[in-house]
């Protein structure tokens, strides 16, 4: 434990002075860039789909917004003079740039809600992309203690598993699953904010926890196991992502928080054995669930083989294969695909499940790769302030939060390209919806935040902690 | 990823490892991604762009003018008008060769040729990347192509007309290109009714429920017992073998002809030739009289391991490739033990003379007298000749298929088809069957059904023997003797073939 080479009382601040971000600053403007020729590019082909020929930006009000809103998270930054990450923020504003162009080509239609009715697809996107970048930008500012996050592990634990059994309860269906509760107006899907929630109680139990887990008290053949009741949290894990399939017939969610939970796991204790034990838990409840529900074996037969029924049940992930097929090498252009048949899309679900079969179509394999890109400089940016964090929590909570958005995106890539079953989640930062955009808003804020190494220092070793090592002692002497 | 991070207090936990780690595994699983991407986006992009449920070919049936199709005489086989709406529909100016042209119907898809080439015809899909890449810089993001056939549209008018109300196929195809000169199929249907939108789904559906099926294009998927005209595949396996020669004889077959061929308790009958009397038949008589005898001991003395390799050098057990799909013919229904896949010598010996659980394609049979007319080389049989759009032309050249059997056996059963159709006996087997003042090959056959059925009449030849430039096979459903229906059709056919080719 390292913790004690953190200053100690330096808990107040001098005046706050600007700092420049020239290294911020100069990605933020090959964003713009590149979004502005992104533009472009689709402006012009949707003046040749008419007959006429034009190099204006298509829609050019709302790209002025949204780059606006990201010059003002920038100018916030540095005003608040914090050390935080410099490359987060551009990387986040190409991704959800992107899916604004995205939103843009789409038919307008495809947002569905009373706001939607009003405003668009497009225009219900640039308002909650605008709400993420300012809830980014306030956190990143304003968190300068974690102990908020720290202290009340178990109070989020239970507030996130309220937030799931209010899903349970009054969650409307959705595609099949019960993802949203809706409050007059509001609708949104709480197990995006899940997400976060089960990150901020992990990092918490397992840097608490670290130590007992380390140790060895068990033996199952090769498998060195810690003290039995330790193992508890996974299997109480486990249950969980069982019950969100089950209950909420949401496979994403319930993939995503038990990848994130065995990830976690393994970076606090370094022990290949939980891991192997957890995907033996996941490929048995997985086996169980395809014999016991019909959704799940739906998903698996589908994702074996598409072409089996290309017209019903595997139709979106087949037109998705087909669209990812007709982008090739180069792709067909911004606004060049999806050819509306009889003024439908092939892909009914392409603004929430299938973006990427969208942009594997129009940006061809290059844009692909070069997305992949963006998310794999998340994770890193991520790890790397996990990394260097001060204690175990923030390395934890960085981790994590890195993670979350890896893994998700991971799985819903792999879902639209058939390396795994399809589920229903989004893509992060490019999807159309409020809710994920919000969660993953809250992601990289915090991990701003914690990317600050003038920020305010952990707690020295608490009371608990002792009675805990003390615990500690006496089961390995 | 460094697990230190940038200059911070050094740390002795092993988190810092299991970051770089997970690091890793991260960085694996998105290069999995990317290789997934890649093989949907370049190693399977010609597989699934194209499909017929491609939304992009769908839409362009809407927006598309699609390409014409022509005979090789520059007839308009298929074309399109503009609907009061502005919007492309299909024309089909000749019936007869609508279950090989099929059709493009904006609600009920396509069919045929149409189906088969869709991409081409419709311009989603551009013969070279460059061209690709130079299109997204164009306004039109469609490229319709032609097709030229080297069908000709007179000789398939004619043999739709010869066919009459019957249901049956000519397939006509030129032995040295491979290149299909008729491919009729009848019942035919009006595909134009389909393609107009203000008739179409009342024609679809008289169509789909007639119960003489007009949908099917018998030339290619209609699987028939081939019957005597399958002798001349056992001819080529027993020949090109070496089992036989021209000059063997078999003492057991005058005998037999009277008692039935005994195999394995099965009696083998044949009352076709009592006039050829007690003295053994060779190979070239045997064809000219459709000896069944003959073939049965012939087969037997082959193999059923040999007869079916042979058959399956002629396209047998497997689809032949061609511009639309095709039905596999077969020797027999395969998974026996005895050799080949036969069950036992009885199902060998009656599958020798087209019987057994033998079926063929009126294509498959064509090709078969296309091997014998080219000197035992098959070249692969094709309709398309050409595509050409704004972009230029692309030829389809003919190819060499297979080489089945040696120049020498081809002369050998050449002879032989000679005297079947020329010969004093042979005659009697295929009366109109020769081309007046052209040496004429040939074998007719008469495919006994079960029960009470009226058997199948078949016809395979070509054209002149010395120098075949026409090769047919004709099957009359139903149509009794080979004699009765088919012979005098393939007659007429070649002769009208030969005479246009000659002006």
């Amino acid at each position: 434990m390292s913790v004690a080479t953190a200053l100690p009382g330096r808990l107040t601040f001098g005046p706050i002075r600007p700092r420049s971000r020239r290294r911020e600053l100069g990605l933020l403007v090959l964003v713009a860039v590149a979004l502005v020729v992104g533009s472009v590019s689709l402006g012009a082909t949707r003046a040749l789909a008419e007959g006429s020929a034009s190099f204006a930006p298509w829609d050019p009000a709302r790209l002025v917004v949204y780059l606006a809103a990201l010059g003002m998270a920038h100018v916030a930054q540095v005003l608040a003079g914090r050390r935080t990450d410099q490359v987060l923020l551009p990387a986040v504003g190409l991704l959800g740039g992107l899916g604004l162009l995205l939103m843009e080509r789409l038919p307008q239609d495809l947002a569905g809600s009373a706001f939607g009715d009003s405003l668009g697809l497009a225009g219900v996107q640039l308002v909650w992309l605008v709400i993420a970048i300012t809830v980014i930008a306030v956190l990143s500012i304003v968190v300068r203690s974690d102990t908020w996050l720290r202290r009340y592990k178990y109070t989020w634990a239970t507030a996130g598993i309220g937030l799931l059994l209010l899903t349970f309860v009054l969650g409307e269906e959705a595609n099949g699953a019960l993802l949203t509760i809706r409050l007059g107006p509001f609708s949104g899907q709480p197990t995006e904010l899940l997400k976060v929630i089960l990150v901020v109680f992990l990092a918490g139990y397992l840097s608490e926890f670290r130590p007992l887990l380390i140790s060895e008290s068990t033996r199952l053949g090769p498998l060195r196991l810690p003290p039995l009741p330790y193992l508890l949290p996974m299997i109480v894990m486990w249950a969980l992502a069982f019950g969100i399939v089950v209950i909420q017939r949401d496979l994403g969610a319930a993939l995503l928080f038990f990848a994130v939970f065995l990830a976690l796991v393994y970076v606090a204790t370094s022990r290949v054995s939980y891991v192997v034990i957890g995907l033996i838990l996941l490929v048995l409840g997985g086996i169980a669930a395809y014999h016991l529900f019909d959704h799940v074996r739906v998903r698996v037969d589908i994702w074996l083989d598409p072409f089996a029924d290309p017209s019903g049940d595997g139709y979106q992930v087949v037109q998705a294969l087909i669209a990812f097929a007709r982008g090739g090498l180069l792709g067909t252009g911004l606004g060049g695909g999806l050819p509306l048949v009889g003024g439908r899309l092939p892909i009914p679900a392409i603004h929430t499940d299938f973006p990427l079969a969208a942009l594997g179509e129009e940006l061809g394999l290059i844009g692909i790769m070069a997305i992949l890109g963006v998310y794999l400089v998340i994770i890193e940016r991520g790890l790397r302030i996990a990394a260097a964090a001060a204690d175990d929590f923030r390395a934890l909570l960085a981790a994590g939060l890195a993670l979350v958005v890896g893994v998700q995106a991971f799985i819903i890539a792999a879902g639209n390209l058939k390396l795994i079953p399809l589920t229903g989640i989004t893509l992060p930062f490019i999807s159309y919806g409020g809710s994920s955009l919000l969660a993953n808003a809250v992601v990289v804020g915090l991990l701003l935040a914690l990317s600050d190494r003038g920020v305010e220092p952990p707690p020295p070793p608490s009371r608990s902690r002792g009675r805990f090592d003390r615990l500690l002692r006496r089961s390995t002497s | 990823m460094s697990g230190g991070g940038r200059g911070g207090p050094p740390r002795a936990t092993p988190i810092g490892q299991g970051i770089v780690r997970l690091g890793i595994v991260l960085l694996a699983a998105f290069g999995i991604l990317a290789a997934g991407a890649g093989y949907w986006q370049v190693a399977r992009s010609a597989d699934l762009v194209g499909r017929p449920d491609d939304p992009l070919l769908i839409a362009a049936a809407r927006d598309v003018v699609r390409g014409q199709i022509r005979d090789r005489d520059g007839h308009v086989l298929a074309t399109s008008k503009k609907d009061a709406n502005g919007e492309p529909y299909r024309v089909y100016p000749s019936k007869a060769v609508a279950p090989l042209i099929g059709y493009a119907s904006r609600q009920f898809g396509t069919a045929g040729l149409e189906r088969a080439y869709d991409a081409e015809l419709s311009g989603i899909r551009g013969p070279d990347p460059v061209d690709e890449l130079m299109a997204k810089f164009t306004t039109d993001r469609y490229r319709p192509q032609d097709l030229k056939l080297s069908l000709s549209l007179d000789l398939q008018k004619e043999a739709v007309r010869l066919l009459g109300s019957d249901r049956g196929s000519v397939v006509m195809l030129d032995p040295r290109s491979g290149e299909v000169l008729a491919m009729a199929s009848t019942p035919t249907y009006d595909a134009g009714a389909i393609a107009d939108p203000a008739t179409a789904a009342a024609a679809f559906a008289a169509t789909a429920a007639d119960p003489a099926k007009p949908f099917l294009d018998r030339a290619v998927q209609g699987r028939y017992v081939p019957g005597s005209v399958f002798k001349i595949v056992t001819a080529i396996a027993g020949l090109g073998s070496g089992a036989i020669g021209t000059g063997t004889r078999f003492v057991r077959q005058p005998p037999a002809e009277k008692t039935g061929l005994l195999v394995s308790g099965f009696r083998i009958k044949d009352g076709h030739h009592d006039f050829t009397g007690a003295r053994p038949l060779a190979f070239p008589e045997a064809v000219e009289v459709s000896c069944n005898i003959y073939f049965a001991l012939t087969g037997l003395q082959t193999g059923g391991d040999a007869l079916s390799s042979w058959a399956a050098k002629l396209g047998f057990g497997a689809p032949i490739p061609f511009d639309v799909p095709t039905a596999t013919s077969q020797v027999t229904n395969g998974g026996g033990s005895f050799g080949g896949g036969f069950a036992d010598d009885v199902e060998l010996a009656n599958a020798s003379y087209g019987q057994g659980e033998t079926l063929a394609t009126p294509l498959q049979m064509a090709l078969v007298a296309a091997a014998v007319a080219d000197g035992g080389t098959l070249m692969k049989p094709h309709v398309v000749t050409q595509l050409s759009g704004r972009d230029g032309a692309t030829n389809i050249a003919p190819e060499t298929w297979r080489q089945v059997v040696s120049p020498e056996v081809a002369g050998q059963i050449r002879d032989a088809m000679v005297l079947a159709v020329e010969g004093d006996s042979g005659k009697l087997f295929t009366p109109g069957a020769a081309v007046p003042g052209v040496v004429t090959a040939g074998k007719s056959g008469t495919a006994q059904l079960d029960g009470s059925a009226k058997p199948h009449s078949w016809f395979i030849g070509f054209a002149p023997a010395n120098d075949p430039q026409v090769a047919i096979a004709v099957l009359v459903e139903s149509g009794g003797s080979g004699a009765a229906k088919a012979s005098p059709i393939a007659g007429k056919l070649m002769a009208d073939y030969l005479d246009s080719v000659a002006k």
